[in-house]
């Protein structure tokens, strides 16, 4: 194998070693960004809607208080607005299932919800002539905390996730590091060893070349260059020799 | 010594990992999971460094004892680091001591983890990390000059730093012969454990990775629980009849399916292994049965199964030994100290030297008698000399010093001496899983990070039989 190619080698591989480096750290980094973006849209708009739910329950306990207390106007207006509000924040919650299980917690918050919806009207009716007081306790409180529960399973389930994904980056930002730093390491060994092989099969035959041709010319000593491999300073070698023991052009030597 | 012909096999050792890594990235590729990155950074990294060394150094077939030595330490230390590159990577539990203290026990096929959770890691690092085990049994230097032609005298030398002296004399092949024969005893027996896995049930990935295991004498499992996972009575059995055969001497057991099935039965060191696993697992199945397993057939079946798995240093667990009685931990501590038969895949002592070692104690015995007796020590139909008696003396006396020292160091460490010493134990034998803390159905996870170290030298210097590290330590000026 020629000297060139061998030193071309290595340049290339100290090359294509902080390539592959750098591709996998952008691979990584892209990786993180999809990360990001899950975190961003699928699990934080989900919660942020299930924290809207739970306000606009809220808002809908006060009403019904409100009617009880027979703030009728008040009652109503503050009812209809967080049913209002409600619904907006369960269809963002609807839109945005990402995770398994999440369809089913999202359909338990439908199903309580309206049970909650129907035992208010009733509240508010009066149904089948009870005491609006046992309606209360009996029907309108246990259904407001069914669908509050639905609600914070829904955002448990979605916090986990974030829980769970901000985890993950904190791995995949130590991976995205890691190749960058394994490259520099690796590239300082294989400088040591490329330099180890540089002095030994270009520098250190040079030398001796360079030694064989001063004692031949100096002292008259006879060429004998010792090369391990066949490369260009072997054949430089050859031809030094080759110049030592015919002196000149081998044309001009057969013509005189 | 050169310096290049050693960088020129470490670059076919390095080369020999890839080949492995590339496998372990395609089965990512393939599964998912997320190590696929790091698979093949890891193997872009080996491929480079190890070619590298091959466009500049001409090959050699005249290497020193020397430069023998160097390459097969150096391509074990080399390995190990390549090996924990992908962990490293990956991340998650692996900091770099947890990396270097998996690959380790990985090469040396000693099968203990830091790991809290496996089924945590992906199919890739999974399949990477059987694959270290399969190629530290088989011994990488043993294979990659199997495969590879053309290194004509170098064989012998670095032979005889892979294998004991005793290894060598009772396969009684020449080097060539016998790397190809540990070739293709240790081939077919993956391939018939993993075809036989597979039927008995287990997913193709599983029964790859714990037959890479078993017949490495590993015990890295695909589960939490390992082989418990499955609660097969026909997998647990298929598993003992493989870690039993692993522990065997393979060019015996290569003799035995060549036609000369008499040989295994006259062997003395197969005829002793045997006999002391039986008595081993009648002990502490009678042991168990009271105390901790009411009936019968649980204390024969997890008997069986952990001083099977632990007697050969395969490590693999049906069930948690660390809550057994006493009496049954230390048999089952005596035969991890003892190991299987020398030209196998097991670690400990190995039987063939507790063999010498109670004949050299009965020569003795009748010297004290006839102090002018000659009595000669056998092993089969050749004379032992004093020298290898000596030798076998001096290893077992320095294996037991080695285990106090590691025990003494790791109790400075706030560890309990139980578990001290068992890991110590499980260490230096190749076992991986020993008592207390680091039971069965644990990890090394929670030990400090010192103490790892301390373990990982120990497996090193389990594998390369104590000597081969302490040559390479000291000597300066050897022919």
């Amino acid at each position: 194998m020629n000297l060139r190619f061998k030193i071309l080698s290595g340049f290339l591989i100290l090359a294509v070693m902080l390539f592959a480096a750098g591709l996998v750290s952008i691979a990584e980094l892209n990786r993180i960004r999809y990360s990001v973006r899950g975190l961003l849209e699928e699990n934080y708009i989900s919660i942020v809607a299930a924290r809207d739910m739970r306000d606009a329950l809220e808002e809908q306990h006060s009403g019904i208080l409100m009617l009880a207390l027979k703030d009728r106007e008040d009652g109503w207006q503050s009812l209809e607005k967080a049913h209002g509000d409600f619904q907006q924040a369960f269809a963002r919650a609807r839109e945005n299932i990402t995770l398994p299980g999440e369809r089913e917690s999202v359909d338990a918050v439908e199903t309580a919800y309206l049970l909650f919806r129907a035992s208010w009207s009733n509240f508010e009716a009066g149904s089948r002539g009870r005491d609006k007081k046992l309606l209360y306790l009996e029907e309108v409180y246990p259904s407001l905390q069914n669908v509050t529960t639905a609600v914070n399973h829904l955002m448990t389930l979605n916090g986990n996730a974030l829980h769970d994904t901000a985890v993950g980056l904190q791995n995949q930002a130590g991976r995205t590091i890691m190749p960058g730093i394994v490259a520099i390491i690796a590239a300082i060994v294989f400088t040591l060893v490329f330099n180890f092989f540089i002095n030994l099969y270009v520098i250190a035959p040079i030398r001796r070349l360079t030694r064989a041709v001063t004692s031949h010319v100096r002292d008259g000593e006879p060429m004998i260059i010792r090369t391990e491999s066949r490369d260009e300073i072997s054949r430089l070698a050859e031809a030094i020799q080759e110049l030592v023991l015919y002196g000149g052009p081998k044309n001009s030597r057969k013509s005189s | 010594m050169r310096p290049q012909i050693i960088l020129r096999y470490l670059g076919l050792i390095l080369l020999f990992n890839a080949f492995f890594l590339l496998i372990s990235t395609l089965v990512s590729a393939a599964t998912g999971g997320g190590a696929f990155f790091s698979l093949l950074f890891s193997t872009v990294v080996s491929v480079l460094f190890g070619l590298f060394p091959l466009v500049f150094v001409p090959p050699s077939d005249d290497i020193t004892n020397r430069e023998g030595l160097y390459i097969v330490v150096c391509c074990w230390l080399l390995s190990c680091l390549a090996g924990a590159l992908p962990f490293v990577l990956w991340g998650g539990e692996f900091t770099f001591t947890n990396a270097w203290f998996e690959s380790v026990s990985g090469y040396t096929t000693t099968g203990a983890s830091i790991l809290t959770s496996v089924e945590a890691l992906p199919p890739g690092l999974l399949f990477w990390r059987a694959a270290t085990h399969w190629m530290g049994g088989v011994g990488i230097i043993i294979f990659v000059l199997a495969i590879l032609p053309a290194m004509g005298g170098a064989y012998l030398v670095l032979y005889r730093n892979e294998m004991s002296t005793l290894a060598q004399e009772s396969l009684q092949y020449r080097t060539r012969k016998t790397l190809k024969i540990l070739l293709y005893v240790y081939i077919g027996l993956t391939f018939m454990e993993t075809l036989l896995l597979i039927a008995e049930g287990m997913g193709p990935l599983d029964a790859v990775a714990h037959a890479f295991a078993t017949i490495a004498t590993g015990g890295f499992s695909t589960k939490n629980t390992s082989i418990a996972y499955y609660s097969s009575p026909v997998i647990e059995i298929t598993v003992i009849a493989f870690m039993f055969l692993s522990a065997v001497n393979f060019g015996l057991l290569f003799q035995c399916v060549t036609g000369h099935p008499g040989d295994l039965l006259k062997s003395p060191v197969f005829r002793y292994y045997t006999a002391s696993l039986v008595i081993g697992v009648i002990l502490v199945a009678v042991n168990l049965h009271g105390s901790i397993y009411p009936g019968w057939i649980d204390a024969w079946r997890h008997a069986a199964f952990q001083v099977i798995a632990q007697g050969t240093s395969t490590g693999f667990a049906s069930a948690d030994s660390a809550v057994w009685p006493p009496f049954a931990q230390l048999v089952i501590i005596f035969l991890m100290i003892q190991g299987g038969c020398a030209g196998s895949t097991s670690g400990g002592m190995k039987a063939d030297r507790l063999i010498l070692f109670w004949k050299v104690v009965r020569r003795r015995m009748v010297k004290l008698r006839h102090p002018k007796a000659v009595v000669v020590i056998r092993a089969g139909q050749s004379v032992v000399d004093d020298d290898v008696a000596e030798t076998v003396l001096t290893f077992i006396l320095l294996y037991l010093l080695v285990l106090f020292v590691s025990t003494l160091a790791i109790t400075l460490f706030g560890v309990d001496l139980l578990t001290a010493f068992s890991g110590t134990t499980a260490a230096m034998g190749g076992v991986g899983p020993g008592f207390g803390t680091v039971g069965s159905m644990a990890n090394y996870g929670h030990m400090p990070g010192a103490v790892k170290w301390i373990l990982t030298l120990d497996m090193l210097v389990g594998r390369l039989e104590i000597f081969g590290l302490i040559l390479f330590f000291t000597i300066t000026r050897w022919k």
